[in-house]
């Protein structure tokens, strides 16, 4: 489904990734774990279609397309989403408006005709129950005053309603406590299906007990050191990532 | 250009005497260019006022005459000229219209472009609607309704024949003719406007609503509306404002009296969006406007202002707290793209005690424009216990527009409590990404970052204008991110 | 005093002394404030603040010095703290009781002989668009020249006192040029100490340089007689990475107008301004300050607090301008309000002008009383209101007085505070 081929990216005049290859399958889940500072973060940047990031070399290709040269938006229709590491705050818009507004937008893409709100809001009550989301934060302003915890789970809920064919999670382990992580964790596993993938980054093995990868990548210096199956993770796990850094 | 004179005003006279007064054999009946006492005096004539109305004109232009056009605000622009501006000037053919249908197409489209067709209007069944099309009004409905509930909202025209003792008790109480610059020629000059007046204890039942348009180029307007509740009553009152694209710029110098007697309450709102300019900013409406209320003890006012067009705009509704408990609000929303300049803000007067004031101050920047507020709080000396509490919040897009703050507060009494908090922004471009990525175009972000940030302002407007207010806002900030 | 009475002073002094290097700047600054003539309400500026009551006095503009008087300042000098001082009585330098060095000198001493440093920095950064600075120009012949080397830290702070002594109403002027070196880091205090029974008005202008990295904290303790007024113009100009602090505590005089001008011209600059004032009788204190943000990534932060009581009338204008090359600034300002009777009164205008998009600024303003739930609370704690006052006041000023870095200056004015405000904290600042 995704191929990312031999991409390199730089950030400031500062080339960050190195020729990065990575093939996903429809309904596979890989992770990407590496120490700080190795590009992991670059990458799902990079994905995604940050102009922050430039990219002198390589393509991304999903489902045969080339996403290299759409804008953010139209990755976005096509099927990429980010859970952010950090989600921004938009005051005075409501979470269920920034939905409303990203799902009809990401219709009107794929000529799709307008959900009717009564369908809408059924969608938004199934999916914010899979996520054990309050409603009441559904009316307030997206991610204003949440906590971290309730910011990584309203992004997972975004996820759901967007159904993407290619979710990558940022560090989504991070600042979320173990019971958090568990129903972030199920929300994902509930949405994977054999038409669509994750990409898992992370820097700790712990967010891979909950949601399984079928493949485990190691990042340094902006390249793939090591590839293996999800027993990578366990041993970096114990032996940290000096034995693969020579 | 030629003035009118004293001397053509005579030859005229005696040249053409007829009912209507000169120059109805022209397609536009409308006075030539200029200014001076005989102008005054035609123009009342020709609205065929009563004698203590025309002397309170010639009274306002005399002070007029003595004054010096006002440069304090934050604002350049080149100053009109009055003598080039034409004081009367009514459509082109008087439409009897037996339903609204019948109006100007052009108007209609203007409508339609934002969404509010006159068709749709007179569907929207709990809004009656008193167009003023230029200077003279052309349509009025569901007088009756309002009538039953002795309720008399009509063009103040009409006003000062049908019930002069009204307008004589309350026309220029709280604006003056001496106030300023601009409110003194238009107490001179005034052509037309709204007048309403709601009985003891009666709740108005619907929206009273007034479509403001600039039609004939090179007209000044000069609209005066006076509301009055009467004790214990209510009204809601909405304005809105349309233009056509014009090169030259034009005048605009209104004057609203808003009058709470005991225990009333008025609601007003506003929808500005007269022509702002072309891009290079030239041509564009002037809008020097006076607005003012006076509350009387327990009663309430409250402005809510949206704003999006105007070449330059200066207007600081007002409020004075007279009575012991009294509420003043205002909540305000001005977008500047381009060229534009926006000057405006509010003054709170606290004079009773236990008054309480909110100011909700929205500004949003874009292109070369500049967008400043001007804010007055003054607590006086036998105020008691007044409380205030002003915002202003200025978005930024684009890094060669400016936003500016300029409150003044004066407090004389210890027992107030007064508030005031200003934050400066811009769009994050981390939250155009995040909405990027979530397939929503930066267009799009804008209109909802931007809607986002004038929530607490669109929240206090009567719903359809609400609808009408947002999709304004987008289209004034259409192409203002490359 | 009226335009006319400073015409003929002006003339006096020219004649009185003879030409050195700042003589025709004084005439050109004399013509400038001439077609200007004292600042009246009718300048915006000027808005609340009418120098008409202080003006109606017949000030004399030359004044001498007695015996008599140098021996009480001698007297009060010695229970004085450790500083460098430079010591002026009536406008008149005092060696003999100063520390001069080569870097801490005085204006009297360096305007015969052509100085490329006058040349280059004099009038520089002053409001020349305020009067009362062309005025101070006019005169311009006492005060402190200051010039600190690069890479020194200053053992001791360095304090200007301006003493007046006179039996009839009397007109002074200072003046001040200080330049701090790179990476240097020096405390400044200056204070106005009226010692006679007769009306004094001083007129200051001070223009501080503080080249890069350096830092300097200059505070201003207005704690003088009730019989003194002072017009101060104080401009700041800051190069890269430098720290500028200004302290503007306001207890005493009559009337008091201090204009405080910032200007930052290098990247990374931090400006903060900080002010108490602590007012009542019929005491009038105007605080009108102004940030220039004119490069990138700068700071500023401002906190101007007031307590009135009685008759007092406080005024707080604060403005801050962001130009459009000054991206990144964060500007923070703060005014706070207690207004303790229904005679006082406050006038407020916080201003911000902001050019440029990518900046963060803020300024916030509040007027009110102490909170009596806050009091009840605390009584029912136990704590008598008295006390609670007290500690609410204290917990209100100390937001400024913890500012200042010189421990026995801190102590000195949370003594003056603890006798104005007639409390009594038994906390150690």
């Amino acid at each position: 489904m995704l191929q990312i081929k031999n991409i390199h990216a730089s950030v400031n005049n500062k080339e960050i990734l190195k020729g990065i290859n990575l093939a996903i399958k429809a309904g596979e889940v890989h992770a990407i774990m590496g120490p700080n500072g190795a590009g992991k973060s670059t990458l799902s940047s990079v994905v995604a279609g940050n102009e922050n990031f430039e990219v002198s070399q390589g393509n991304i290709v999903l489902d045969g397309e080339e996403l290299t040269e759409l804008s953010a938006d139209q990755r976005a229709h096509k099927g990429v989403f980010v859970s952010f590491q950090y989600p921004v705050e938009i005051p005075g818009v409501s979470t269920t408006n920034f939905i409303k507004t990203a799902v009809s937008e990401k219709r009107k893409a794929l000529g799709l005709p307008e959900l009717a709100a009564k369908d809408f809001l059924k969608m938004l009550r199934e999916k914010a129950a899979l996520l054990q989301m309050d409603q009441k934060f559904l009316s307030r302003s997206l991610n204003e005053g949440f906590s971290g915890g309730e910011k990584k789970r309203n992004e997972i809920f975004q996820m759901a309603m967007l159904e993407p064919k290619l979710a990558i999670l940022d560090e989504t382990d991070s600042g979320l406590d173990i019971d958090a992580l568990k129903v972030v964790a199920n929300g994902v596993n509930a949405l994977k299906s054999k038409d669509n993938a994750v990409l898992v980054i992370t820097h700790y093995q712990r967010l891979l007990d909950y949601i399984v990868p079928d493949f485990v990548h190691v990042l340094h210096d902006g390249k793939i050191i090591k590839s293996g199956g999800k027993e990578l993770a366990l041993e970096l796990e114990e032996k940290g990532y000096d034995w693969l850094i020579k | 250009m030629k003035k009118y004179t004293e001397e053509d005003l005579k030859e005229d006279l005696v040249n053409q005497e007829y009912e209507y007064g000169f120059y109805s054999d022209i397609e536009a009946d409308k006075f030539p260019n200029g200014i001076d006492e005989s102008v005054v005096i035609a123009l009342s004539k020709k609205k065929n006022e009563p004698q203590w109305m025309t002397d309170w004109r010639l009274e306002a232009f005399r002070i007029w005459k003595s004054m010096e056009e006002p440069d304090w605000a934050n604002v350049n622009y080149e100053k009109p000229d009055f003598q080039a501006i034409s004081y009367y000037s009514a459509p082109k053919s008087k439409p009897k219209l037996n339903s609204l249908d019948e109006a100007d197409p052009e108007l209609l489209k203007t409508f339609e472009k934002l969404g509010i067709s006159l068709a749709e209007q007179k569907r929207l069944a709990n809004v009656a609607i008193d167009i003023v099309m230029d200077s003279v009004s052309v349509a009025t409905t569901f007088k009756k309704t309002l009538a039953e509930k002795g309720i008399i909202f009509c063009p103040i025209s009409e006003a000062i024949q049908e019930h002069p003792e009204l307008v004589k008790k309350y026309l220029g109480t709280i604006v003056p003719q001496t106030d300023n610059f601009y409110a003194a020629l238009n107490s001179a000059v005034f052509t037309d406007g709204s007048f309403c007046y709601i009985p003891k204890g009666v709740r108005c039942p619907m929206e009273l609503s007034t479509y403001f348009r600039i039609n004939e180029g090179g007209t000044g307007q000069f609209e005066r509306t006076l509301v009055i509740a009467d004790e214990g009553s209510y009204v809601s009152y909405l304005e809105g404002c349309t233009a056509p694209a014009r090169d030259e710029n034009q005048l605009h110098a209104a004057v609203v009296e808003l009058i709470a007697l005991d225990d009333a309450e008025i609601k007003y709102s506003t929808v500005q969006n007269w022509y702002p300019g072309d891009e290079n900013g030239s041509g564009g409406v002037y809008n020097f406007v006076t607005k003012r209320g006076i509350c009387h003890t327990n009663s309430k006012i409250s402005w809510t202002q949206v704003e999006t067009g105007s070449a330059v705009t200066w207007k600081y509704p007002s409020c004075v707290l007279k009575g012991d408990n009294s509420v003043g609000e205002f909540y305000s929303i001005a977008v500047t793209n381009n060229h534009q300049q926006a000057d405006t803000g509010t003054k709170m007067l606290h004079i009773g005690n236990n008054t309480r004031s909110t100011i909700i101050s929205k500004g949003v920047s874009a292109g070369k424009s500049q967008n400043s507020y001007r804010g007055l709080v003054k607590i006086n000396k036998n105020a008691k216990n007044a409380r205030n509490f002003s915002q202003c919040d200025s978005l930024l897009m684009g890094d060669l527009c400016g936003a500016h703050t300029f409150p003044y507060i004066e407090a004389s009494n210890s027992s107030a409590q007064i508030e005031h908090e200003a934050t400066t922004s811009k769009i994050g471009e981390d939250q155009l990404f995040y909405c990027n990525q979530r397939g929503i175009d930066t267009e799009r972000a804008i209109a909802l970052i931007v809607n986002g940030f004038s929530k607490e302002v669109l929240n206090k407007l009567p719903m359809e204008f609400a609808v009408e207010a947002r999709k304004l806002l987008e289209i004034s900030l259409e192409g203002s991110v490359g | 005093m009226d335009n006319n009475d400073i015409k003929i002073a002006f003339d006096a002094f020219i004649k009185q002394h003879a030409p050195d290097v700042l003589t025709a700047k004084r005439k050109e600054a004399f013509e400038t404030f001439t077609t200007k003539g004292f600042p009246t309400k009718k300048i915006e500026n000027w808005k609340y603040t009418s120098l008409k009551a202080v003006l109606k006095p017949n000030y004399a503009t030359v004044n001498t010095v007695s015996d008599n008087t140098l021996e009480q300042v001698e007297a009060l000098l010695a229970a004085k703290s450790e500083t460098y001082k430079l010591v002026f009585v009536n406008g008149v330098f005092q060696e003999q009781l100063s520390d001069i060095t080569e870097e801490i000198n005085v204006f009297s001493n360096v305007l015969k002989a052509s100085n490329t440093e006058i040349n280059q920095y004099f009038d520089t950064i002053s409001d020349s668009s305020e009067a009362m600075v062309n005025l101070n120009t006019a005169f311009a012949s006492s005060g402190a020249f200051i010039t600190l080397a690069n890479n020194k830290i200053l053992a001791k702070p360095i304090e200007l006192l301006f003493f007046a002594k006179a039996e009839t109403p009397v007109f002074l002027q200072a003046r001040n040029l200080i330049r701090v070196g790179e990476n240097t880091h020096a405390n400044i205090i200056e204070k106005h100490i009226n010692l006679g029974e007769a009306i004094v008005l001083t007129n200051a202008v001070t223009e501080l340089f503080a080249a890069a990295s350096s830092h300097v904290q200059y505070t201003k303790l207005q704690n003088d007689s009730l019989l003194s007024n002072l017009v101060d113009n104080t401009s700041v100009s800051q190069q890269k990475d430098s720290i500028v602090t200004v302290n503007t505590f306001s207890f005493g005089g009559k009337f008091t107008r201090n204009n405080l001008t910032f200007h930052q011209y290098g990247s990374h600059c931090d400006s903060v301004l900080n002010g108490l004032s602590i007012l009542d009788g019929k005491q009038f204190v105007d605080n009108h300050t102004l940030v220039n943000h004119n490069v990138p990534d700068c700071e500023s932060h401002e906190l101007y607090n007031a307590i009135y009581d009685e008759k007092s009338t406080g005024v707080f204008n604060g403005k801050v301008i962001v130009k459009q090359a000054a991206q990144k600034t964060n500007a923070y300002q703060q005014n706070k309000n207690i207004l303790l009777s229904d005679t006082s009164n406050v006038y407020a205008k916080p201003q911000l002008e902001i050019f440029a998009d990518d900046v963060k600024c803020s300024h916030g303003c509040t007027i009110g009383q102490l909170d009596d739930k806050v009091l009840f609370y605390m009584k029912q704690r136990g704590i008598p209101k008295a006390k609670a006052k007290a500690l609410l006041f204290y917990a209100f000023a100390n937001e400024n007085v913890k500012a200042v870095k010189i421990p026995a200056l801190r102590n000195e004015i949370t003594h003056i505070i603890a006798s104005k405000l007639d409390v009594t904290f038994d906390l150690e600042v």
